[in-house]
């Protein structure tokens, strides 16, 4: 019987690669609905250990990020968008990210447990979890429909915010999670339609790929008509002012014209393209009135409160 | 050379390197990691010893 043992090359891999590792730019995302979860939650919260769980649900979605990046190197390898980071440009060892992904993923868990609540740990655990294993391994590979279902670990984060605070549910921040679970789908399938050559180069059966560009644009503006009205519900129900209201109906306005227009024209490229650059813009002017109402009803309050005093 | 000066010679005589050299580079990287690491843990305790301050003795009371 012979032993065969690989030679593994001593790393390289930088720092600077570990970061991107964490999809930063996803994770400035996580952190901000997080944050407003946290904001509009009733009840106090100490600075300190709001920043605590803040900190928690950054490291949590950077250890999903790393470990989604070491399941698809593979895939981001064959794609041109993916190919130079870290694992496919030979920069870090896949061993290296999972490695990295696990303790984070782990030390995300537990200090949010042991410093903030138990719920908001179990949330952000099912969090990973769902990216990691529900969305990665298994649907992204498999259906077209992986962005939406999956979409659902990208929603949880106010619902992780709002947990830490209070340690229990409420509609508002399930309110949160739904504006986002239908604000995923059209914000990646915009992306999608002009990537499509890459997914399907790739393997991954993204509905332009599977299902086509015109269903594609349909369910773009499926998805869009439902999300607008979401976005006004917060005010709709009474837990927002007007000045959002104003806001997220005028911003909804325009994801609807820009579906349309995505749906309406021959070439949709151009389209889909300001669709997907406006859709992020669409989500953080959402959630950013949000925080601009809670603090100004807060600031308010501490105002009149004083003078009646 | 009798024989005893030439056990001598080879019991003194350096054992040629083993395991893995680094190079320059990856000592660099290495270095850069171990820093990180170095603060990522400092931080943590920080963090363990604020909250612990704020919390009082009921830290992990939640």
């Amino acid at each position: 019987m012979s032993l065969t043992v690989a030679r593994v090359e001593p790393s390289l891999a930088g720092v600077g690669d570990y970061i991107e590792l964490m999809k930063p730019r996803v994770m400035s995302l996580v952190v901000f609905t997080a944050l407003v979860g946290l904001v509009v939650a009733p009840g106090h919260v100490h600075p300190v250990i709001g920043l605590t769980a803040l900190i928690c649900i950054a490291v949590g979605a950077g250890a999903a990020g790393a470990l989604n990046m070491w399941y698809d190197a593979d895939i981001d390898a064959r794609m041109a968008r993916t190919a130079a980071r870290p694992i496919p440009a030979g920069r870090l060892a896949p061993g290296e990210a999972l490695a990295f992904g696990l303790t984070l993923a782990s030390f995300s868990v537990v200090v949010l447990g042991l410093l903030v609540n138990v719920f908001a740990a179990a949330l952000l655990a099912l969090t990973i979890a769902f990216y990691v294993v529900v969305y990665t391994m298994w649907l992204k590979r498999t259906t077209p429909q992986n962005i939406v279902i999956g979409g659902a670990a990208g929603a949880l984060p106010p619902l992780i915010g709002w947990t830490a605070v209070t340690g229990s549910f409420a509609v508002e921040p399930i309110l949160l999670f739904l504006i986002i679970f239908f604000w995923t789908p059209p914000h990646f399938w915009a992306l999608s339609l002009y990537r499509a050559d890459d997914y399907a180069r790739a393997g991954v059966p993204m509905l332009p790929v599977v299902a086509g560009v015109r269903e594609t644009r349909r369910q773009i503006l499926l998805y869009t008509l439902i999300l607008a009205p979401l976005g006004i519900a917060p005010w709709l129900l009474g837990y927002a002012g007007a000045v959002y209201g104003v806001a997220a109906a005028v911003a909804g306005a325009l994801m609807i014209a820009l579906a349309f227009r995505v749906r309406a024209e021959q070439d949709a490229n151009t389209a889909s393209k300001q669709m997907f650059a406006f859709s992020i813009l669409y989500l953080f002017l959402l959630f950013a009135m949000l925080l601009v109402d809670r603090m100004s009803a807060g600031f308010a309050g501490l105002l009149f409160g004083h003078f009646a005093v | 050379m009798t024989m005893s000066n030439a056990m001598n010679d080879a019991m003194n005589e350096e054992p040629p390197p083993t395991g893995i050299k680094l190079t320059e580079e990856q000592e660099r990287a290495r270095r850069a990691r171990s820093i990180a690491i170095a603060v990522s843990l400092g931080a943590l305790v920080l963090l363990f010893y604020i909250v612990t301050l704020v919390r009082g003795p009921g830290v992990f009371h939640n």
